[in-house]
Formats: C-alpha cells, sequence, structure tokens
C-alpha cells in the first residue's frame, strides 16, 4: 500500500528529477477525467459542452496497468465524475494496478445514484481512503444561480446526508466540501464557512476560480480581484486558525492555510512563487486519452492510443522536455489547488513552516474567542 | 490582467486539425442546452493575417455563422494565433 511515509521519501527524488532529469519517476499525483460531460451549468466551466473519443474500460486497463504502483494519490475528475457510467469500474482498476493511499472525487451532488455509486466504490478500494468533496457555491438559491441548476442546493443537502450517514459505515470514506471561489461567490465566502461548519462534513476546502485551457475560460472574468480574494481567504484563515486540529487533520489544515496564502502571492506578484512540479510529479489524462502536465496549460503530451496505452512512453519521451523547459522557466504560473498542494510538498520553506505548526502545543484561541469568531463568520 | 501568461499560450498553441469543427460543435451545444454561453468571438492573433484584422471587432457570433479558423489563405496555418472565445450572457451584462 502507497503511504505518506512512501510519499515524503520520493521527495528528494523528485527535486533531482525536476533538476537534473533523473532519477526518472513516475507521477505520485494523477488526476483521471474520464468524460467532459456534466449536468451542471456553472458560470465559471465550459467543459460540459465538450464531447470526446473517450477511452474505454480496456484501454483505461492497459494506461492504469502501464502506471504501477507510482500514483499516491489519484482524482476522479471530470465533467461530473459520478454520472460516468464506469466510474467505479475505473476507481477498482485505478485500486487493482496502483494501490493509491487516496482517490478523491469532486461531485456536484445532483444525481440520486451518488451514494450508490460511492458506497461501491468504498467498498472496492478499502485500503485507499476515498474522498467524496461536494461543490457548493453558496447557500440556497445562490448556488443554484452559480450552477445553473435550479434546485441544486435542495439536492446537495440531501446527497450531503446520505453520504454522511454513509460515512458511519465506511471507515474510508471521508465527507468534504468544496467551493470555488469565483467573481461571483468571494462576497458571500462567509455563508459558505458557516454552511460547511454546521453541516457535518469532515472537511471544508477551497479553491480560486481561474482560466483554465481544460475549462475553456480564458479570457472569462471569473478570478477574484487579489484584493478582494484577500479579504475573504483572510476571513477563512481566520476561522482555520480558531478551530483545533489534530492528528491528520493538523497536518492538512496547516497546508491548506499555506495554500491560502500561496494563492494571495501568486495573485499579488503574478509569478510562480514556489517551483512548479506539473509535469514531474503530478499529472492529468484527460478522456481522448490525451496525457496533460496540468489542466491549467493542457499542453498536449501525446496520446496514449499512440503509445501503446503505456504512460511511461510518453513521461519519458521528448515530446515533454520542451514542456518541463518551460514549466522550469516559470513561463506559467497559477493557484492550481491540485498542483499547488504536490509543489508546497516539494518546497522545504513551506514544508518547514507546516512541521513547525503541527509539532507546537496546540494551544489555539480560547474557546470563548473561537465563539466570537464564529459568530463573526 | 490576471494570468496574461495563458492568454498568450492559448495563441501561440498549434492549432488541431478540427479546431473549429470541435469548438463551434462545444458553443452549439452549449447554446442549445441553455447554458451562459451566447455566442462566440473571435480573438485575433497579435501577428494575423490582413482578414483577421479586418473582422469585425468583438463581434458575437452564433457557432453556425462565425468564421472557420484558421481563416481561408491564413498564411500561419495550424500555427495561426487567432483564437474563439465563449461569449457569457455575464460578460454583455457587464457591458451594459
Amino acid at each position: 500500500m502507497n503511504s505518506i511515509a512512501g510519499v515524503l521519501s520520493r521527495v528528494p527524488l523528485f527535486r533531482l528529477y525536476r533538476r537534473f532529469g533523473w532519477p526518472q519517476m513516475l507521477p505520485l499525483n494523477l488526476t483521471l477525467s474520464p468524460s467532459p460531460k456534466c449536468n451542471s451549468r456553472c458560470l465559471t466551466c465550459n467543459i460540459w459542452m465538450k464531447r470526446e473519443n473517450e477511452l474505454t474500460l480496456d484501454e483505461w486497463d492497459k494506461v492504469l496497468a502501464s502506471l504501477g504502483r507510482a500514483p499516491y494519490w489519484f482524482t476522479i475528475s471530470g465533467g461530473e465524475p459520478l454520472m460516468y457510467p464506469h466510474v467505479v469500474e475505473l476507481a477498482q482498476l485505478a485500486y487493482e494496478h496502483c494501490r493509491p493511499g487516496v482517490i478523491n472525487i469532486p461531485t456536484n451532488a445532483i444525481l440520486p445514484i451518488i451514494p450508490d455509486r460511492v458506497e461501491r466504490i468504498a467498498k472496492a478500494c478499502p485500503e485507499s481512503q476515498l474522498i467524496i468533496n461536494l461543490s457548493l457555491d453558496g447557500v440556497g438559491a445562490k448556488h443554484d444561480v452559480i450552477r445553473g441548476v435550479p434546485g441544486n442546493f435542495k439536492k446537495l443537502e440531501q446527497r450531503l446526508g446520505q453520504l454522511l450517514s454513509l460515512r458511519k459505515q465506511l471507515p474510508n470514506l471521508t465527507v468534504g466540501i468544496h467551493s470555488v471561489i469565483s467573481v461571483f461567490s468571494v462576497g458571500h465566502l462567509d455563508e459558505l464557512i458557516a454552511y460547511a461548519d454546521q453541516s457535518g462534513a469532515d472537511q471544508f476546502i477551497t479553491e480560486i476560480a481561474e482560466p483554465r485551457v481544460e475549462l475553456d475560460t480564458i479570457g472569462l472574468p471569473i478570478t477574484p480581484s487579489a484584493d478582494a480574494y484577500s479579504k475573504a481567504i483572510d476571513r477563512l484563515i481566520v476561522y482555520v486558525e480558531s478551530k483545533q486540529f489534530k492528528g491528520v487533520s493538523k497536518i492538512t489544515e496547516a497546508l491548506r492555510i499555506e495554500y491560502y496564502k500561496l494563492v494571495k502571492r501568486i495573485l499579488e506578484e503574478q509569478d510562480q512563487v514556489i517551483d512548479c512540479y506539473a509535469g514531474w510529479v503530478s499529472a492529468q489524462i484527460y478522456a481522448n486519452g490525451t496525457v496533460w502536465p496540468c489542466c491549467v496549460r493542457a499542453d498536449d503530451l501525446g496520446n496514449l492510443r499512440d503509445h501503446h496505452y503505456d504512460f511511461k512512453e510518453i513521461w519519458f519521451g521528448d515530446k515533454i522536455k520542451e514542456v518541463r523547459r518551460s514549466i522550469a522557466a516559470k513561463e506559467c504560473h497559477c493557484p492550481l489547488a491540485n498542483a499547488s498542494y504536490t509543489n508546497m510538498l516539494h518546497d522545504i520553506p513551506t514544508l518547514a513552516r507546516v512541521s513547525a505548526k503541527v509539532l507546537r502545543p496546540s494551544h489555539g484561541p480560547s474557546p470563548e474567542r473561537s465563539e466570537v469568531l464564529r459568530h463573526e463568520i | 490582467m490576471t494570468f496574461a501568461w495563458l492568454d498568450k499560450f492559448q495563441h501561440d498553441l498549434e492549432k488541431d486539425e478540427n479546431y473549429a469543427a470541435k469548438t463551434l460543435a462545444a458553443y452549439r451545444l452549449g447554446m442549445k442546452a441553455k447554458g451562459s454561453i451566447i455566442g462566440v468571438a473571435i480573438k485575433p492573433a497579435p501577428n494575423c493575417c490582413d482578414a483577421a484584422r479586418n473582422l469585425p471587432i468583438d463581434k458575437v457570433y452564433h457557432p453556425d455563422e462565425a468564421p472557420q479558423l484558421p481563416l481561408p489563405n491564413c498564411p500561419q496555418g495550424r500555427r495561426c494565433g487567432c483564437v474563439y472565445r465563449p461569449v457569457m450572457a455575464y460578460q454583455q451584462a457587464d457591458k451594459r
């Protein structure tokens, strides 16, 4: 089984790989996008309009077999991943071939079949942590407007209740709430925090809306200004710091605060800020078999159908070299959460700050102060 | 402009053979399925050909009527840097 200790032991090797091209390593963080189809109509995303000649399960089988036990973290993305008819089988294939530590699936929480599929995945992948993050962009009608689906919020509440019930019998299931902070939602982040706080969900995570080639959102005014984001996210940081976490949660929350601060800096400085490891440690496989270093640039590194479904042929091939040069030369920068968390694991100052925070005895604010902060939010 | 590099990056990407057909089909579906998209605009590359330069600025096309990119006789072929951009209802509302 892939462990977090195994991940950390690979950090120095990936740092060498990025700098010197050796030792050659397969990515530990992989996003699979089996289909762009989605039943949401979000203001911040246009992927649902796309149609692709999607990889079949047999094709995914070969691709995942070629990865061996390298990936620790899989994200099954979309579109709406839990609408993809073979999502259970896809997760099972990833589990059988790669034994990842984590399988992470975002969902719009619309379809009634979602709890059944989640249960089947959790049972089929018993030694992986399955994280299901429900997308929440507003409370009540605001959510429905941003997501473009009337009644979505009510369905989200139903699914959340169902998944929280499931969690009691599935020890490997984590249920979270995920919010995209866009120009449409930045003004009501406090409401989202308050909702998540009382929801019973295991975690509340946010990601800034950003233009991506994958989503066909380049040029669209969806990203909040650095100032608006900073003011909103500072409130979230205060909220997170007002809570007391133990064990693994203490590490993940410390990393989250680092991520929020990193995003602020990226927006202000318009720079990579810390080295990006997309193309070395993280990658994405799109529905049609194309391998990308990340979904923001979505450089076509090659199609697995043209490479015998062998991921290594593309990852260790020639075409990726120019893309790696470009990323290392900081010709791009973005706050993509998936890549950023991986990048932070490979950034020594970030790791030092997180370690210091985790090792520090947790005093936190007094219960009275926590209550005041919660009231403020 | 936030993430200005990405705008340039997209202009510099080599186009798929079926770029126009695939992109316009997506936008057509988006309008039919009642997304927020209301049409498509063309953003010419800084070094575009005369024909692209002469396209009406900020015109919003229905996907059925948008010119095919690369434009006929574009000397850059699939290296043409002109791109389609979806036009969303909220962008038009902002302009009013």
